[in-house]
Formats: structure tokens, C-alpha cells, sequence
């Protein structure tokens, strides 16, 4: 491949690379990127329309007009934002510099274009794929930075536009690799380092998320059948290690969102929500409630998909939470949430599990008893149920576990779901479907508790999702979504899951591919989109504490001194032997490299007669000079002279024959150079002649 | 680490310049903003872009050091110089690294604005640049030094290191042909046979024809003798032996000082051509009677250190020439 043919596949790369990033973004739709891909493509041969329209003068900047008046009008009127419409005009001065290059220079403009393109796509992204349109930007840009400078270069020393360049096609690729890695590696390190200092206070465009239903202040029944359905992710929830052994196996694990306190006979909602606004402790944490040493502590770092909602989710009952944020909202049903809903978030929750434990607590005030015992007009079929299901119960724990049972084992879980009568939706599920979705066994447990006197609030949440083993952490769908009961047992509240749907594993084990994609997307989002100022303090001390603890751990180096010495003197001279090997090894190499071992002898040989290659001599010329002045030496020297060429500038090695006439030839001259010598060695001695 | 080694190790640290290209302004500009523009959104994506073109910009400064790190340029200079006159000057480009290779080196010689590009050159590699010269005094002549300079690897930065000059050259004083009227003045005098081949009026030898001698020199006698065509070979005439007399001390005017020391090379130039001894006398100055092309380095040397401000040393009074074919020629200085 020629240099120039590089260079054009290289800024091609970089072009379709910029693409790629805009596409990422979403700036560009897909129809779009496939259109611009193609017609970037197609510049690869377009040189005769180019020269058509170079020769008729004045069409080319015509067309650069009508471009940025069109741009104008787009910027000015029908781009949704701003960035939108740079956007575009990016991707038409791309199109345009490709297909109207008429000099190496114009190269380089495509390059700078593709950077702003990854620069435009910078804010809109999270995903992992721009990692791969980094890399690639990264090493293509490398090399096509090489290869343009070496054109370039190679122009100006000519003056020649179409200058020929060296042959430099593999030393430049294998070097522009190299630096592409030692480049990535100080990136690296630097993005780690510079220190974040910066607030979010230019948002150039936000992104409208998805709005989901099911999490709102009012919930029509029903509703999650639409998003149970939606694989999409929610959220992801990483476990660290030392927090649990295997999370995977603790029983009842779900990630709660919204409690719901009103049933109006259609949908639950929040009648009466006290909410508080809670700023951050000097700790940098939220305390949210204390432990009470009834179950273990589970330690949540959450990812949260922004999917409408500004709810945090966290495993029940919910202690501390660590936010990038100065304060958060608190309802008085136990609810978070953080006005963030527009971008991904990342938080860390601790909660304390249920274990099911009693816990005699203080009971509710009138008040709040009254609230989560509401209940609309309801027939009396669903009190004589309750009351039939609990006869004999002792307590309200009791009566709860065995409602929830009875709805677990006597009703089916289903998706499908359809009204016949125009019964309450309870009543008809209760004696009409005997089926539906987490929603109904929900509603229809909170309204039974209720009816016998014990306070229930229906939550509304997801269950634990996914557990992808090599990212530790739960991948939690929309599909997820799921609700359950709270109720107010023995002086707390206590979660009851009466859906059968909570002890059935959704479909079948991931692809073990998928789990590696997603844990690196997480990895992505955790370590580089979501990197923080916090998390640089926290590294910076976890590198001092482990430099304290090598520091300790270490053997003390003065204690060296109280070795045997004979030990101390046998390791010196290992050592020694060790790096006078390797010197003689590398010298080999070295003059394998540039001058062969047996001439550079017989340079020093004749170096002592005080003859020495001088300044753009060649090895022929100095032989025939050394002729002249000391005859006896012709023929040796002759005969070394023509090896000396054969192997420096020969393909064949020497054979055994050849190589041991060599020897016999260095040690005649070195015999009849004898009788003369008295020279002191030189350095310039080895100087090879002109080659 | 000890002030000694400190300080060995700074005067052992080549002396660099660095300056940013049209393309690095534009780089180090790109990254200034970007920087802004992380700190105002906080967005990492424009740390990670920043971090890149900083990382490239660390990158292309080791790069470009050990492009040029050891290079070593080492002047090839003519033994013969003359003011005035145009020459072939070289210099050998060296890369004393062992194997790391060097890319994209362009060596200038100070002050001339001579350069070359040197696309590639192997770990311990030559390559011989040269260019044209014209010095424009004679005396003592160096070239003003190198700068070895690359833009390697990216074009961002111009990386440069100045060699000092490390060898030197004498600038012979202006030879031209000599005037006609001197021409006729020497050819007036007339010349004496030498004693070896070429193209005088005395027979040197007789020799069998070969094919290309001149028909005119066929000696038809001893042809006759011999039964074979033979030629004769001419003896070769010498001018005859000359002393150049330097006239005054040349401190009043230097044009007309150089000109009397440009027709004092010359006509020493053209005398030792022709076969004679030159022997040189002036202010300060004094070459012995010789001949041959040592004579000519030594004449001419003389000539081009002739430094008309040196301490003036009593002319050596020479005696007159006793010899008749020693004439003396004399070249006023002013």
C-alpha cells in the first residue's frame, strides 16, 4: 500500500469513526449515518466528478454558500437545539472536504472535523460504544497523524506537491501502534488525575427520558401490565464484595420505589404525602434511619437508567444513602427521591434486610392508622374472604403470612388481563379472574388487611432482577417492575409478597457474552462517565494505605548487612556475571547490527598501525590504502573486505567454511600488522568506513 | 542526587527549543476549551478528550527527543576554498543510537538557510547531505553550526537542537586567471626547459607511435632508421621561477588589498602550474622558495592569513635575486 493510499484509508477511518460518534449520540438518525457512511465511502473514487467541478470556476464555493445558508436557516430555525444543527453542518463540511480534496492539507481538516464530531457526541453519551469510537479514533488518528506529517514533510523538502515519500508504510504503522498505546496509557492516567473540580452548569441539550408509568403519586391498576412486557433496563445494582457472600441467594430480595397509601376502588395513590427535604450530613451522607440489628446490612450501588421517575430505589428499609446531591426529598411513607430525573444517577444505599424477626416497636398514632386503613365502599364478599382465610390466626403477622399464602398458592399469576364484569377490580379478581398481574395480588392483600383492621400501604418497586457474577451486580428490566404489600405488624412494617411471580425466575439464564458486555458497560459508566471527585479522594487513599501497608510488610532493607557475607559476596558476583553477560550479548547483537564482530577486529588490528577508516571512506577505498601502505596486509584485508560486504549488505550469512577462513584471515593480518604495532588503542579504532 | 551530578547531568542534557506548529496552536487551543468545557459541564467524556490530546501531546514529545537525541552532524569541508567562488560543501547526518531509528529529521546550517530532509535514519546509520557554498572573505572559514530539527511524529511541535560549528577551513584569496598583460609580461621572459614530458620545443624522448599522436611530431628520420613509425616527446617548459614581492602594508584600503592579494594568488596559482618555483615575500610574511603543490597550500595560506593589523614585523630583507631565472614580480597592496 503506498503512503498516500494509507493516508486516505486512514482519514476514511476517521471519518466513518466521527459518524459512528454522532450516531452514539444521537445527533445523527440511523438512516442518516448510513446515507453520510456511504457517501464518505463513495469519495473514494469520485476524483473525476472533483475535477468537473473544480473546472467550472466559481461552482464549488457556490455550493459551500448555498451550504451555509441552508446550515444558517437550520441553525437559526429547525434544529430541535443548537447542537443539533453543528451537528449537521459537521457532517456536510466532512462530506464536503472528502469529496472536494484537492491538497494532503485538506486531509488533515477531515481529522480535526472527526475530533469535533466525537466532541459534539461527548455529553449525549453514556453507553460503552463510544469506549470503541475512542480506541479507534485514537489509533487511526495516530497514524493518519504520521503518515500526514511524513507527506507533508516530504512536500516541503521537494517543493513538489505529488512528492514521492519514503518507504516508511510498516515503520510508521508498528511506531503509530506503539504510540497509540503509550498514548492511551498517559490518558488514562491523566483522566484519572485531573482533578474534578467542575459542576454541571452548561447543559447544552437535555434528553427527554422515556416516561414509564406505574411509579407516580397515582396508579391506575393495570399499568404495569404495559412495562412488564418492556425489556429495557432500569437500573443496575451492584453488590461489593464484602458486603454479602452471594446476594443472589438472599431470599426476597426487591428494590423498593414508591409506597401508595389511597385506594379509590380503581387505582391506589398517595392521599396525603408529608414530604421533608433533607441535606446531606457532613459526612457526604443522607441518614435515612437507624439500625436496629434485626437483619444484616446490604450495601447498593445503584446505576439508575433515566426512565422518568425521580424515585431512588433501594432494598427495604433503607439506613444511608450517598448521592451527588445537596439535598433529597423524603416522604412520610419511607419514599426517596433526587430531581435528577433526566440523566443517568449513581448512588450508594445501605439498608438493613428483614429477617423476620418480631420487633415490638411503638404502635401508630390515630392518624396515620386511620390513612393506611382507608377503603373505599367494598363489598362484603372480601371481608367474609379475609376473615375466612384468617380464622384461628393468632396476631396480625400470623394473619398477614396466611392471606398472603392463600393468594400465593390459590390464584394465578398472569399478564393477560381483561375486565368481564364491572364488579371493583379486587371483587373480580378475587371471585371472578382468579388471575392477574403483581398489581392485583397487591391490591387485593392491602384491601383484605385493611378490612381486618391491619394497616397495609402497597409499594410499588422492582424485584431483584438478573444477577450478572462476573460485574457482582443485579441487571434490573423494566419488566422487573413489581409491587407487594407493607403492613404494620407487631409495631414496624413488614414486607408481604403475595405474587407468585416474586419466586419465578424470569426466562432462562443470560448468555454468558451478554453478562461480559454489560458488566464492561457498567464498568464504563462506574470508572469513566461517572468518575468523580469523591472517587479520586477514595483512590488517592486507598493508594496511601497501601502504600502504608507494603511499607509495613516489607523486609527492612538495611538487615542486608546481617547476611553471611560469603552469601552477600556470592549474590554481588552473580549479579556481576548477570550484567556482564547481557553487555556482551547486547555488544554481539549490536555489532551483528551494524558492524560485523570479525571486521571491527581487524579495525583495531590496523588501528594500532594507525590506520583507520577516515570520514566517508568506504571499506574498498580504505583496503586499497591500506595496500599502499603496508603491502603484507593486502590480501588478508582483501579477503575480509569482500565478507565484510557480503554480510553487511548481503541476504546470504556466511557458511562455516567461509566463517572459518574469516578467522584464519583476522589472524594473519593481525600477524603481519604485528611487527608495526606500538600504536595505542583508539575509540575511533571501530569507526565502520562510509557504507 | 549530589549538586555534582546535578549539575553533570544539566550540562549533559542537550539544550532544546520547542515551539508549537500552526497544527499545535490549534491542538493546545482545542484542548484549553475542551478543558473549559469539562470543568463547566463536568461531563467526563471531555475529561477523557482532554486527557487524549494532552496524553498525544506527551507522546509526541518523546517521540520527536528521540528522533533527533544523538544525531550528530559532522561537516565534510573541501581541502580547497576560494573567495568568491562557489563549492560542494557536505556534512556526514550520523545517528549514534544504537538501534532506535530516527524519523523525519530536517538539518539546517545555520545562517546559510541550506537544509535537508532526512526521512529516515537507522540506529547507527550515515547519510551525507552537501550543499553549495561561497565564502565571502578568504581567512579562516567554519560553517556556523547546525540545527537539527523534526517535526515528528504529529506536526504539532517544532523540536530543535543547535549543533555547535565543529570544524574549520582556510578561504583562499580569489584566483582568476591572471590579466593578459601579465600573461605577456611572464611570456616575455621566456622559459627553460624542464626536465620531464610535455609540451615545450626540447626533444625529450623517442617513442613508437601510437594511435592519436599528433602526425606533426612523427619523427621521420629515425623512422627511416628503425622500419617503424616514431614520434617525438617534448620536453615540458618552465616558466621561470618567480618571487612575489607584497608591496606596502595594505592598511589604507581593503578593497584594493584584497585585490593585491587576489593577483598574488593568482599569479602564484598560474607560475606553480606552469612548473616554476614561487617563493613569497612581504610585510610579515614570508614563504621560501618551492614548488610543487605544497608550495601552492603554503603560498596560498599565507596569502589567506595575511592580516594587514598584525604587529608589523620588519620586512626580511631579502637579498636580489642572484640567480638570473629568478625574477621578481611585485604586487602592490596600498
Amino acid at each position: 500500500m503506498s503512503h498516500f493510499v494509507a493516508l486516505r484509508l486512514a482519514t476514511l477511518l476517521l471519518a466513518c469513526d466521527g459518524l459512528a460518534a454522532l450516531e452514539l449520540a444521537g445527533l445523527v438518525s440511523d438512516a442518516g449515518t448510513v446515507a453520510a457512511a456511504l457517501a464518505a465511502l463513495a469519495t473514494w473514487w469520485n476524483e473525476p466528478l472533483r475535477d468537473r467541478v473544480n473546472a467550472v470556476p466559481g461552482l464549488a464555493r457556490g455550493f459551500v454558500l448555498v451550504a451555509a445558508l441552508a446550515s444558517a436557516v437550520d441553525l437559526g430555525y429547525l434544529a430541535a437545539s443548537m447542537l443539533d444543527g453543528l451537528a449537521r453542518l459537521l457532517l456536510f463540511l466532512l462530506l464536503y472536504r472528502l469529496a472536494m480534496r484537492n491538497a494532503v492539507r485538506d486531509l488533515r481538516d477531515v481529522a480535526f472535523l472527526a475530533f469535533f464530531m466525537l466532541v459534539a457526541a461527548a455529553p449525549f453519551t453514556f453507553g460503552v460504544g463510544y469506549l470503541f469510537v475512542f480506541l479507534v479514533f485514537l489509533v487511526a488518528g495516530t497514524w493518519m497523524l504520521m503518515l500526514y506529517h511524513i507527506a507533508v514533510e516530504s512536500e516541503r523538502a521537494t517543493a513538489r506537491p505529488d512528492a514521492p515519500v519514503a518507504g516508511l508504510g510498516r515503520d510508521l504503522l508498528g511506531l503509530s501502534l506503539g504510540a497509540s498505546v503509550a498514548t492511551l496509557a498517559i490518558t488514562g492516567a491523566l483522566f484519572f488525575v485531573i482533578p474534578r473540580i467542575g459542576q454541571a452548569a452548561l447543559t447544552l441539550r437535555t434528553h427527554t427520558p422515556r416516561m414509564v408509568t406505574g411509579f407516580s403519586e397515582r396508579v391506575e391498576l393495570g399499568s404495569f401490565g404495559q412495562i412488564e412486557t418492556d425489556g429495557a433496563i432500569a437500573m443496575r445494582v451492584r453488590i461489593p464484595e464484602q458486603a454479602v457472600g452471594e446476594p443472589d441467594r438472599l431470599p426476597g430480595l426487591r428494590w423498593r420505589g414508591v409506597a401508595l397509601d389511597t385506594y379509590d376502588g380503581r387505582a391506589w395513590s398517595v392521599a396525603r404525602r408529608e414530604r421533608s427535604e433533607l441535606w446531606r450530613s457532613p459526612t457526604g451522607e443522607f441518614e435515612l434511619g437507624r439500625f436496629q440489628a434485626m437483619g444484616p446490612v446490604l450495601i447498593q450501588e445503584v446505576y439508575l437508567e433515566p426512565f422518568g421517575t425521580d424515585i431512588l430505589f433501594a432494598a427495604p428499609r433503607l439506613l444511608h444513602l450517598s448521592v451527588r446531591a445537596n439535598a433529597i426529598v423524603v416522604d412520610d411513607a419511607g419514599g426517596v427521591s433526587v430531581q435528577n430525573a433526566a440523566a443517568r444517577f449513581r448512588y450508594i444505599a445501605q439498608s438493613e434486610l428483614e429477617s423476620g424477626a418480631s420487633w415490638s416497636g411503638e404502635p401508630l398514632d390515630g392518624e396515620t392508622r386511620a390513612r393506611f386503613l382507608q377503603l373505599p365502599p367494598l363489598s362484603a364478599a372480601v371481608r367474609a374472604l379475609a376473615r375466612e382465610v384468617t380464622a384461628g390466626t393468632r396476631g396480625a403477622r400470623e394473619a398477614a403470612a396466611v392471606l398472603t399464602a392463600h393468594l400465593s398458592g390459590r390464584y394465578r399469576y398472569s399478564l393477560a388481563l381483561r375486565r368481564t364484569t364491572t364488579l371493583d377490580p379486587v371483587e373480580e379478581f378475587l371471585f371472578v379472574q382468579r388471575s392477574g398481574n403483581c398489581e392485583y395480588f397487591a391490591a387485593a392483600l392491602a384491601v383484605m388487611l385493611r378490612s381486618l383492621d391491619i394497616p397495609a400501604r402497597v409499594v410499588n418497586g422492582f424485584q431483584r432482577g438478573e444477577w450478572n457474577p462476573y460485574g457482582r451486580y443485579f441487571i434490573v428490566r423494566l419488566l422487573d417492575a413489581h409491587s407487594w404489600v407493607e403492613a404494620y405488624v407487631d409495631g414496624a412494617w413488614a414486607t408481604f409478597d403475595p405474587s407468585p411471580r416474586g419466586s419465578v425466575e424470569p426466562g432462562g439464564p443470560p448468555a454468558a457474552v451478554a453478562l461480559y458486555l454489560d458488566a464492561l458497560r457498567v464498568r464504563w459508566y462506574r470508572y469513566v462517565v461517572g468518575w468523580s471527585l469523591q472517587d479520586q479522594v477514595l483512590a488517592a487513599v486507598r493508594l496511601h494505605q497501601a502504600a502504608l501497608a507494603w511499607r509495613l510488610s516489607a523486609p527492612d532493607l538495611r538487615a542486608w548487612r546481617a547476611l553471611p557475607r560469603g552469601l552477600v559476596m556470592l549474590a554481588a558476583l552473580v549479579a556481576l556475571l548477570a550484567v556482564l553477560l547481557a553487555s556482551r550479548r547486547r555488544g554481539a547483537a549490536d555489532a551483528r547490527a551494524a558492524l560485523p564482530t570479525f571486521y571491527a577486529r581487524a579495525l583495531r588490528t590496523l588501528a594500532r598501525r594507525g590506520l583507520r577508516p577516515g570520514d566517508g571512506e568506504t571499506a574498498r577505498e580504505f583496503a586499497q590504502r591500506v595496500e599502499a601502505a603496508v603491502p603484507p596486509c593486502a590480501e588478508p584485508l582483501a579477503r575480509l573486505t569482500t565478507a565484510y560486504e557480503q554480510v553487511r549488505f548481503g541476504i546470504r550469512p556466511l557458511t562455516t567454511e567461509e566463517a572459518t577462513m574469516i578467522e584464519r584471515s583476522v589472524l594473519e593480518l593481525r600477524s603481519r600488522v604485528a611487527p608495526f604495532s606500538g600504536h595505542p588503542r583508539s575509540a575511533a579504532a571501530s569507526r565502520p568506513p562510509l557504507q | 542526587m549530589t549538586s555534582g551530578r546535578r549539575v553533570g547531568w544539566w550540562l549533559a542534557w542537550p539544550r532544546r527549543t520547542l515551539w508549537p506548529t500552526r497544527d499545535g496552536w490549534w491542538c493546545l487551543g482545542a484542548a484549553l476549551g475542551l478543558g473549559f468545557a469539562a470543568i463547566n459541564t463536568g461531563n467526563n467524556l471531555f475529561y477523557l478528550l482532554v486527557s487524549m490530546l494532552l496524553g498525544l501531546i506527551i507522546v509526541s514529545g518523546v517521540l520527536s527527543e528521540q528522533s533527533i537525541r544523538r544525531v550528530r552532524v559532522e561537516p565534510a569541508l573541501p581541502a580547497e576554498l576560494f573567495a568568491g567562488q562557489a563549492a560542494l560543501v557536505a556534512a556526514r547526518v550520523v545517528n549514534r543510537k544504537r538501534w532506535r531509528t530516527s524519523y523525519s529529521i530536517t538539518v539546517e546550517v545555520l545562517g546559510g538557510g541550506h537544509r535537508a530532509y532526512l526521512a529516515k535514519l537507522e540506529g547507527g546509520g550515515a547519510r551525507l547531505v552537501t550543499w553549495q557554498e561561497t565564502p565571502r572573505a578568504r581567512g579562516r572559514w567554519r560553517v556556523a553550526g547546525f540545527k537539527v530539527a523534526t517535526r515528528f511524529p504529529f506536526g504539532l511541535f517544532v523540536k530543535a537542537a543547535q549543533l555547535p560549528p565543529s570544524a574549520e577551513v582556510l578561504v583562499y584569496p580569489a584566483v582568476s586567471p591572471i590579466s593578459a598583460d601579465r600573461r605577456r609580461e611572464l611570456a616575455g621572459t621566456g622559459g627553460a626547459p624542464a626536465p620531464r614530458r610535455g609540451r615545450g620545443h626540447g626533444l625529450h624522448n623517442l617513442r613508437e607511435y601510437r594511435f592519436g599522436d599528433d602526425p606533426r611530431l612523427i619523427h621521420w628520420r629515425s623512422s627511416a632508421k628503425s622500419a617503424a613509425l616514431m614520434v617525438r616527446e617534448l620536453e615540458a617548459d618552465a616558466g621561470l621561477d618567480a618571487r612575489l614581492v607584497l608591496e606596502g602594508t595594505g592598511r589604507g584600503d581593503p578593497e584594493r588589498l584584497e585585490r593585491g592579494l587576489a593577483e598574488a594568488a593568482s599569479l602564484a596559482v598560474h607560475l606553480l602550474e606552469k612548473g616554476a618555483a614561487v617563493e613569497l615575500v612581504g610585510p610579515g610574511v614570508h614563504v621560501p622558495l618551492g614548488s610543487g603543490l605544497a608550495q601552492r597550500t603554503r603560498v596560498l595560506a599565507a596569502l589567506a592569513l595575511f592580516d594587514p593589523g598584525a604587529p608589523a614585523e620588519p620586512t626580511r630583507v631579502v637579498p636580489p635575486p642572484s640567480d638570473a631565472r629568478l625574477r621578481e614580480l611585485r604586487v602592490p597592496l596600498g
